[in-house]
């Protein structure tokens, strides 16, 4: 069996790491929502383990005194390893705030998902008609230049 | 434990509290808003001044983000595995406790800077 024949059979499996978190193997054609919904989970998920180890180090101070921070600090502040860090975590926060604004008006305030139907055949969903799938779009539109401007700020700032 | 709804209902007004407080922690360090380089804001004169002018408002982001990830996180161990329901919820209360207890011994416990 091929790698191209293996990936497609484990596309059709319904587990969870196809299902929910590898967004590689998601069908994202002709469904950016599920795009967006695997793209949320892997960035949040990666922004909790940095929010944790962002804990641990601005404890510093309070652990072992503002000498040791600084000492930290000129190590790390200007290292071209903790730049690229923190544009990566940019980049995943750029993506998490603007979905995580649009998962607030569609899902919690039910803007922008039409009104429901009667499914008759050929049933589409009226959502997918719908201003949310252009509310998506513009999610995916200004990402990159959120996450532009931040590579700016952590680079040249 | 409180209900499903409730609690996803929370989840949707930490993560709307999240937006404004997470674009202000940001700004802290944007040279045009805060009026320091992006490296100078790295340093102990400027963080210890961050930290005496607004303890509160570090720890209310960091217990709300702890509250919104950690949610999340039980919500996918939910999915992978649901039958270890109450070991999901164990855990993610254990690591909400342990981590907002560095924050808060982080402001309180902080030093002045000399």
């Amino acid at each position: 069996m091929s790698i191209k024949d293996k990936l497609e059979a484990y596309r059709g499996l319904p587990g969870f790491l196809a299902a929910s978190l590898n967004p590689w193997l998601v069908r994202a054609r002709d469904n950016p929502e599920r795009l967006a919904f695997v793209l949320h989970r892997v960035t949040g998920l990666t922004l909790l383990g940095y929010l944790m180890l962002h804990l641990i180090v601005t404890s510093t101070p309070a652990r072992a005194g503002w000498e040791a921070w600084d000492g930290l600090m000129e190590v790390f502040a200007a290292s071209l390893l903790n730049k690229t860090g923190e544009f990566l975590v940019a980049g995943m926060l750029a993506f998490h705030g603007l979905n995580g604004v649009r998962l607030i008006l569609v899902e919690m305030l039910g803007a922008c998902v039409g009104r429901p139907v009667k499914p008759k055949p050929p049933y589409t969903p009226p959502s997918l008609a719908a201003c949310q799938r252009r509310l998506l779009y513009l999610v995916f539109a200004l990402w990159p230049v959120l996450w532009a401007v931040a590579g700016y700020v952590i680079f040249k700032g | 434990m409180a209900r499903a709804s409730s609690i996803q209902l929370l989840q949707y007004v930490t993560a709307i509290l999240l937006v404004f407080l997470v674009s202000l922690h940001v700004a802290e360090r944007v040279p045009w808003v805060a009026e320091v380089g992006y490296e100078e804001s790295l340093r102990s004169e400027y963080v210890s001044r961050i930290y005496s002018e607004r303890s509160w408002l570090l720890l209310l982001l960091a217990y709300t983000a702890l509250f919104h990830g950690l949610n999340g996180v039980r919500g996918m161990l939910y999915e992978w595995m649901p039958g270890m329901a109450r070991l999901w919820d164990t855990a993610t209360l254990a690591l909400f406790l342990l981590f907002a207890g560095v924050a808060t011994y982080t402001v309180v416990a902080l030093p002045p800077l000399e």
